[in-house]
C-alpha cells in the first residue's frame, strides 16, 4: 500500500518538477489577454503603435519586434502552434505570400481603408498602412558626389566603399533586388554581380549598413530604407540621401490579420486603429509615409509623389523572392 | 520497525529517486537532443541514413564547417600563446607574488563574447574611437575586420580559462624533479625542454581541447563581427536557418548533428589524452618549487602583462563606456558630446531597457533557484547510485557542458514546439526559463557532487543508528556541508542567466526583451550607445552580485 502511494507521489513529484513548476507561470485564459502583434521594425515605432492602441482601448499588446526576415521565420517556426494575432511586415511581397497561403484573415469593414493609398489595400487582407522608399544614403564626409543612379556605384571611384542590407534578413532589401529584377528582367543581374565585384558589403539588417556609412567604415548604403536616413540627420550624423534616377521601390509595409487568431475581434480593432488619424500621425512623425493618402508625410522628407518608381510586378516578385534571394546569397559567399 | 524491513524501504527509496531523476532527465534534455539528430536523418518525413551527408554536399555548408574549424584552430593558437607564458610566470618566477592578477584576469573571461566583440567593433571600425585618436590605422582596420579579429577577440576571452588549467599543471610539477635535472647540470633551457615540457604536453592537449570546442560552440562573437564580415560558422548558420526567412529545420537539424559529433569527438580524445598521458609526477600539489628570479627581463615581462591586460580588458571596457556616453557617435570622442542620455534612456521605469533589465533578473532568479533544486537532487542521486544508471544521470545532467548551446536550444524548439506537445509551455516565459535550467544544470551538479563525495559515510551511519529520520539526516547533515556547493551554483547560474544570448534570441516569448536581446537589438536595429550603456549596467550588476554574495558568506562565518 504504502509503497504505491509513494510512488505515485514521486512520479508526481517529478512530473511536476518537468512540467508544472514550468508551466505554472504560464497565462490564464480569459478575453482580457494582451493581443500578440509581431512586427518588423523600426522598434520604436511599433512600441509607440502599440502603446497607443493600449490607450485607447485598454488591451496589453504583446510586441515581437525584429527583422521582417525573423518575423517571417518565427511564424513558419510555430505553424503548429501559432501564437500571433496581428502581423506588420516592411515588405509587400512577403505579405501577400501569406496571403496566397490562405493564412489570413479577411477584414472587410476595416475603417478609412478607403483612403489608403492606390494598391496598398490587399483584398482587404493585407492594410499598407505605411510605406518606405528605398533610398541611396551616403556619408556627406566622405562622398562628394554621389551617384545619381544604381549603377554609378559599380564605378571605380565607389570601390570598397559601398554597402547594401542583406535580403534574408532586411525584407526591403530583398524587394529592391526583386523589384529591380521585375523592371529590367534576367539582365538586371549584371547590376548585382559588378556591384559586388565592386566589393559590395552585404551587412546585416537596415540598421548596421545605416551604422556602416555613419561611422564611415562604408560610404554609401544602396535600397536603405529611408526613414532611418531621415532620423539620424534630425540626430545630426552627416548623412543625406536621395532616390535614385531611373526609380526605385516604393515599400508598402502590410498590416495582417492572422486568421489563426483566437482575438480577431481585438485584432480588427488594432487594424482601426494603424488607419486611425492618430496612428498615421505617428508613422508620419517617424519619417515613413502614411498609408492614408490624405495624411502629409513629414515637411523634411520627399513625399510620396515625388519619388520616381520602378515598374514592378509585385505577384512576380513574391513567387521568385526566395530564388532571388538564394541566388544573391550565393553570389556573394 | 526491523532492521531488514528499513534496508528495504531504504532500497525502494533510492529505486524511486534514480528513476525520477531519470525520467525528468529524459524529457528535458535526453529526448530533446535525441530528436534534433533524428531530424536530421529525415527528408521530407522520409528516413534516410545519408541525409545529412547529403544536405550538407548539396549547400555550401563545407565551408562553413571549415570556417568553424579554422576558426577553432586560431583560437587554440591564440589562447596558447597569451595563457602559457602567463602561466609560467605566475608559476616559476618571482613574478607570483602578483596575485591580483589571478583575479582580475577573471574579467575577460566573465565578459559576455558578443559584449566585447561589439566593443571591439565599435573601436576598430573606420571612424570609430580608435582612429579618433590615432587617424592613422588603416592597415590595422583591415587586419582586424577578418577572421584574424574574431580569433583575437574569443583568444582574449577563453585565455583565462586555458591559463588555470596550466597553472595548475605546472604546479603540480614535482620540484624534485627540476632540482635533479639542475643537479646533474642540466641548463635551464635543457630542463625546460626535457622535463616541464614533456609534463606538460598533457594538460596543453586538453585546455587546447576545451578551447577548440568552446570555439566552435560559440555564437556571440560571429553573430556580431563575423556576420558584419561574411564570415559565417555552424553556430550562426544554425541560428539563420531556425530564425530568419527562409527557415528550414531540417538543414538546421543537420548542421546541429555535425556540430554535435564533431564537439563529442573532442571530448572523447581529451578524456583519452587524459587518462593515457598522464603521469604519476604530476600527482599532487608540490610545496616547495624552484622559483626563477627575473631580474633585468622583468621589465619585459611587464611590458608583456600589460599589453594583455589592455587589450583584454582594457580596449573593450574603454569602448563600451565612450559609446554609451556619446551623444552623436559621428562626432566622435569630445567633451562636447558628453551625455548620460543613453542610460537614461536604458533605466527610465516602463521603457524597454528597463523591462529587460527586470524580466532578465526575474528570469535568472527563477532559473538559478530552479537550477539549484533540480541540480543538488540529480548530483545526490548519482553520488548514491551504482551502475547504468548512476551513469546516465551522471552524464545526462552534464551533457550541456558537453555540446553546443545551440544545439541544445534547437532540441528545445523541437520537442516544446512538437504539435503533440501537450504542455502548452513553449512561448511562456517559463520555457527560457526551462531553457536556462538545462544549459546550466551543470554547474550546480559539478559544484554540489563534489562537495557530497567528500562527505564521510560515517556520518550518515552514526546518524542512522542515532534513529535520525531520512529529512532529518538531510537536514542536518547533508545539506549543511553541501551547501556552499549549492550557493555556487546558484551564483553561477544566475549571473550566466541575466545575460544569456542564444536562448534569449531563439525562444524568447513574443513581448519578453531580455538584457541581451535588447543589446543585441540595439546593435542590429537601434541605437549602439543604448546597447553599451545596457552591456555596462549588466556587468556592473553581474559584479555587484558577486560582490554581495562574498560579504553575506563572510557575514555569516564571522557570525558561526
Amino acid at each position: 500500500m504504502k509503497n504505491k502511494m509513494m510512488k505515485k507521489v514521486s512520479g508526481i513529484v517529478g512530473l511536476g518538477t518537468a512540467f508544472l513548476l514550468i508551466s505554472a507561470c504560464a497565462a490564464a485564459d480569459g478575453s482580457d489577454e494582451p493581443l500578440v502583434v509581431y512586427s518588423a521594425g523600426p522598434g520604436g515605432l511599433a512600441e509607440s503603435l502599440a502603446e497607443g492602441f493600449t490607450q485607447e482601448t485598454g488591451r496589453e499588446v504583446d510586441l515581437f519586434q525584429s527583422t521582417t526576415g525573423s518575423v517571417v521565420g518565427r511564424l513558419e517556426a510555430e505553424m503548429d502552434n501559432p501564437a500571433a494575432d496581428v502581423v506588420i511586415l516592411a515588405s509587400w511581397p512577403s505579405g501577400m505570400d501569406l496571403m496566397e497561403r490562405e493564412l489570413l484573415h479577411t477584414y472587410a469593414d476595416a475603417e478609412n481603408a478607403d483612403l489608403l493609398n492606390e494598391g496598398w489595400n490587399g483584398d482587404n487582407q493585407l492594410f499598407g498602412y505605411s510605406a518606405s522608399a528605398l533610398g541611396i544614403t551616403y556619408n556627406t564626409e566622405l562622398i562628394e558626389q554621389a551617384g545619381e543612379d544604381w549603377a554609378d556605384y559599380t564605378d571605380e571611384e565607389f570601390n570598397g566603399l559601398v554597402a547594401m542590407p542583406d535580403p534574408s534578413e532586411s525584407g526591403s532589401a530583398l524587394d529592391f533586388i526583386a523589384g529591380y529584377l521585375s523592371d529590367q528582367g534576367d539582365s538586371g543581374w549584371a547590376l548585382f554581380e559588378e556591384l559586388v565585384e565592386n566589393d559590395l558589403e552585404v551587412a546585416g539588417a537596415n540598421r548596421p549598413a545605416l551604422d556602416s556609412v555613419i561611422n564611415g567604415a562604408n560610404g554609401v548604403v544602396l535600397a536603405g530604407v529611408d526613414y532611418m536616413a531621415y532620423s539620424v540627420m534630425e540626430q545630426g550624423e552627416p548623412i543625406d540621401i536621395h532616390y535614385a534616377s531611373s526609380g526605385t521601390v516604393v515599400n508598402p509595409r502590410p498590416a495582417m490579420i492572422l486568421d489563426s487568431s483566437e482575438r480577431k475581434e481585438a485584432a480588427e480593432q488594432f487594424i482601426d486603429y494603424l488607419l486611425s488619424d492618430g496612428a498615421q500621425e505617428i508613422v508620419a512623425d517617424d519619417y515613413l509615409l502614411p498609408g492614408r493618402s490624405d495624411i502629409d508625410a513629414h515637411p523634411d522628407r520627399v513625399p510620396f509623389e515625388d519619388i520616381n518608381e520602378l515598374d514592378i510586378d509585385w505577384e512576380w516578385m513574391m513567387e521568385e523572392q526566395e530564388n532571388i534571394n538564394e541566388r544573391f546569397q550565393e553570389s556573394i559567399r | 520497525m526491523s532492521e531488514t524491513t528499513a534496508i528495504k524501504k531504504d532500497s525502494r527509496f533510492t529505486k524511486v529517486t534514480q528513476w525520477t531523476a531519470a525520467f525528468t532527465l529524459l524529457i528535458i534534455i535526453v529526448i530533446p537532443l535525441i530528436m534534433v539528430i533524428m531530424r536530421s536523418f529525415s527528408i521530407d518525413g522520409t528516413w534516410q541514413l545519408s541525409a545529412p551527408i547529403e544536405l550538407i554536399a548539396q549547400s555550401d555548408l563545407g565551408s562553413v564547417y571549415v570556417n568553424s574549424l579554422y576558426l577553432g584552430l586560431l583560437v587554440v593558437l591564440g589562447s596558447t600563446l597569451l595563457a602559457l607564458p602567463l602561466a609560467f610566470l605566475m608559476t616559476k618566477t618571482d613574478f607570483k607574488r602578483h596575485k591580483w592578477l589571478d583575479t582580475i584576469l577573471i574579467v575577460p573571461f566573465m565578459t559576455p563574447p558578443y559584449i566585447a566583440s561589439m566593443g571591439w567593433m565599435l573601436f576598430m571600425q573606420s571612424r570609430g574611437i580608435l582612429e579618433s585618436v590615432f587617424p592613422s590605422v588603416n592597415l590595422l582596420q583591415r587586419g582586424f575586420f577578418s577572421v584574424y579579429g574574431i580569433a583575437m577577440i574569443m583568444s582574449f576571452n577563453l585565455f583565462p580559462f586555458l591559463y588555470l588549467i596550466l597553472k595548475n599543471a605546472l604546479l603540480k610539477i614535482n620540484s624534485s624533479l627540476e632540482e635533479a635535472g639542475a643537479v646533474h647540470g642540466g641548463s635551464f633551457q635543457y630542463r625546460l625542454k626535457r622535463i616541464i615540457f614533456p609534463l606538460m604536453i598533457s594538460p596543453l592537449a586538453m585546455g587546447a581541447l576545451l578551447v577548440f570546442v568552446k570555439t566552435i560552440s560559440e555564437f556571440g562573437t560571429p553573430a556580431t563581427l563575423g556576420r558584419q564580415i561574411g564570415y559565417y560558422v555552424l553556430t550562426t548558420e544554425i541560428y539563420q536557418y531556425t530564425s530568419s526567412w527562409p527557415i528550414d529545420f531540417g538543414r538546421a537539424a543537420a548542421i546541429s548533428s555535425v556540430l554535435l559529433v564533431t564537439s563529442m569527438t573532442i571530448w572523447f580524445v581529451q578524456t583519452w589524452i587524459n587518462t593515457r598521458y598522464t603521469w604519476q609526477t604530476l600527482g599532487s600539489k608540490s610545496k616547495q618549487t624552484k622559483e626563477y628570479t627575473l631580474g633585468k627581463w622583468r621589465y619585459l615581462v611587464w611590458l608583456y602583462v600589460g599589453g594583455v591586460l589592455l587589450l583584454a580588458i582594457g580596449v573593450p571596457y574603454f569602448s563600451m563606456i565612450a559609446t554609451s556616453l556619446m551623444n552623436t557617435r559621428g562626432a566622435g570622442l569630445a567633451w562636447s558630446n558628453f551625455t548620460f542620455r543613453h542610460f537614461q534612456a536604458v533605466l527610465t521605469p516602463g521603457s524597454q531597457g528597463y523591462r529587460g533589465i527586470v524580466t532578465s533578473i526575474q528570469l535568472a532568479l527563477a532559473a538559478a533557484t530552479l537550477a539549484a533544486v533540480l541540480g543538488t537532487f540529480y548530483a545526490l542521486t548519482v553520488v548514491k547510485s551504482k551502475g547504468k544508471i548512476k551513469g546516465f544521470i551522471d552524464s545526462s545532467s552534464l551533457i550541456s557542458n558537453t555540446i553546443p548551446a545551440v544545439v541544445v536550444i534547437v532540441g528545445l524548439i523541437f520537442f516544446w514546439n512538437h504539435p503533440n506537445n501537450p504542455f502548452a509551455v513553449y512561448n511562456t516565459s517559463s520555457m527560457v526559463i526551462l531553457a536556462y535550467v538545462v544549459l546550466f544544470l551543470p554547474f550546480t551538479v559539478q559544484y554540489v557532487k563534489s562537495s557530497a563525495q567528500q562527505i564521510d559515510n560515517s556520518l550518515y551511519q552514526a546518524a542512522r543508528v542515532g534513529g535520525a529520520s531520512r529529512w532529518f539526516i538531510f537536514k542536518k547533515i547533508t545539506l549543511p556541508l553541501i551547501w556552499p556547493g549549492i550557493i555556487a551554483g546558484w551564483i553561477m547560474t544566475f549571473i550566466i542567466s541575466t545575460r544569456e544570448l542564444i536562448a534569449s534570441l531563439m525562444i524568447r516569448p513574443p513581448g519578453m526583451v531580455t538584457t541581451a536581446t535588447y543589446i543585441f537589438g540595439q546593435f542590429e536595429q537601434g541605437n549602439a550607445s543604448q546597447g553599451m550603456a545596457m552591456a555596462l549596467i549588466t556587468v556592473t550588476l553581474t559584479v555587484v552580485v558577486m560582490v554581495a554574495v562574498q560579504r553575506m558568506q563572510k557575514g555569516a562565518r564571522r557570525f558561526e
